[in-house]
């Protein structure tokens, strides 16, 4: 399993990502950078990468996360450990990744109950149709609402996790 | 809120609503002409293009697609690709010239019809393979500049087939993009401006993404010479998969090449 053409993005996607264009338009957030993390083959390299990427979102101090996955089944093993990373250290994340009715996760944890479902099939599955099942600017603007308002919680319990 | 604006990035796009090939690649108002070298080469040709290729490409095949003329078959489609290219500074700031209405494909198989393809592959009629209009696909009314390479049996499988099949893909991209760089600025049909700012009390955000990082049509370029590029990037794999961070605008200014 991996990357699909409905859903792999293409470097056309990259380009003019919208998550890029509904993050760097908000007035109200200070766009750190883009990380970008690979997908390793296997299990020790990808929980390797995953703890590394956590680690350095602490340490530029961030308030949140939107966090974006190209492909599924075994991409969402690194995407579960690097989810669980930055739960851990106490940033509120919020993802984005295809899921449909072939896609659920096959491992998550408790910091992935808001993940924006891209899936745009009705049958929720992998078309082979290109860009059918990748994100649009709609599925950005829902992760950034939702990400604002767990940013928010995050505020009135206090930092202390 | 006031923000403190850093780097510059001016877009600039020129529209195309022609594209032919001739005996040199020119862009004139909103035509582009392609080099008739670019059109087709293969193992048995004496092109000089394809002696750099011969040892993952079979042939290649290059042509432009009208917006009603999808209706045709096509291998896998591996990529699309904008064309844009640097006039001033490096990746993410500076200016950069970009093309509009009209976007590169990249479709691949091999000599014995092995699709280039991972999970999953989209070989088909071209209008119905597509789900045109979304961020990552061409408009609607978008020219096609079809780039079809045939590798050598059992290239398709192979990383540095895949990767031969992207710098071909590139360097015919490179005489367009040698054109594109010669266009006086002012002439342009849009233009955008974009800063990398620092909005002080405003929430801290990283986007990140996780991203193709396994081998063969499954890897990730990055920061390459050229937006959107092949030539000089760096693969993910190469550098252990590890986490890179980018500004904003060396993203939206083509940092990364899909390369799966």
């Amino acid at each position: 399993m991996g990357i699909g053409p409905s859903t792999k993005e293409t470097t056309l996607h990259h380009f003019r990502d919208p998550i890029l264009d509904v993050v760097s338009r908000d007035a109200d957030i200070d766009l750190l950078g883009v990380v970008v993390v690979g997908t390793p083959q296997v299990n020790e390299e990808k929980y390797f990468v995953g703890k590394r990427t956590a680690t350095w979102i602490e340490a530029m101090r961030a308030d949140g996360v939107i966090f974006s996955v190209d492909g599924w089944g075994n991409s969402h093993v690194d995407y579960e450990n690097t989810f669980r990373e930055i739960g851990q250290r106490g940033i509120p994340a919020v993802g984005l990744s295809f899921i449909g009715t072939q896609a659920r996760f096959v491992v998550e944890n408790e910091y992935m109950d808001t993940v924006v479902d891209i899936n745009k099939n009705q049958e929720g599955i992998e078309t082979e149709v290109v860009g059918e099942n990748s994100l649009v600017n709609l599925d950005a603007r829902k992760a950034l609402a939702l990400l604002k308002l767990k940013m928010k919680l995050k505020m009135r319990k206090g930092n202390t996790k | 809120m006031e923000s403190f604006k850093k780097r510059r990035l001016v877009i600039k796009g020129f529209l195309i609503n022609e594209v032919a090939f001739s005996e040199a690649t020119l862009i004139t108002r909103n035509s582009l002409t392609l080099d008739k070298k670019y059109q087709t080469g293969s193992l048995d040709s004496s092109h000089e293009l394809m002696k750099s290729y011969e040892d993952h490409v079979h042939s290649y095949e290059t042509r432009a697609i009208y917006p009603d003329e999808r209706d045709i078959q096509v291998n896998s489609i591996m990529d699309f690709v904008p064309v844009s290219t640097k006039v001033l500074g490096k990746m993410g700031e500076g200016i950069s010239h970009t093309l509009m209405g009209v976007t590169v494909m990249l479709t691949g198989i091999d000599s014995e019809g092995v699709q280039a393809a991972e999970f999953g592959s989209s070989e088909g009629i071209l209008q119905e393979q597509v789900s045109w209009g979304k961020p990552g696909t061409p408009n609607h009314n978008d020219i096609i500049i079809h780039v079809d390479v045939t590798l050598k049996e059992g290239s398709t499988k192979i990383r540095d087939g895949i990767n031969r099949c992207h710098e071909l893909c590139d360097e015919i991209v490179g005489s367009i993009r040698r054109a594109l760089k010669k266009l006086d600025g002012r002439s342009c049909d849009e233009r955008h401006e974009f800063y990398d700012e620092i909005k002080p009390g405003g929430k801290k955000v990283v986007i990140l993404k996780q991203v193709a990082g396994q081998g063969a049509m499954s890897d990730t370029r990055l920061l390459s010479k050229e937006p959107a590029g092949y030539e000089s990037g760096r693969s993910i794999i190469d550098l252990g998969n590890l986490p890179v961070l980018l500004t904003p605008n060396e993203y939206r200014d083509g940092a990364l090449r899909a390369m799966h």
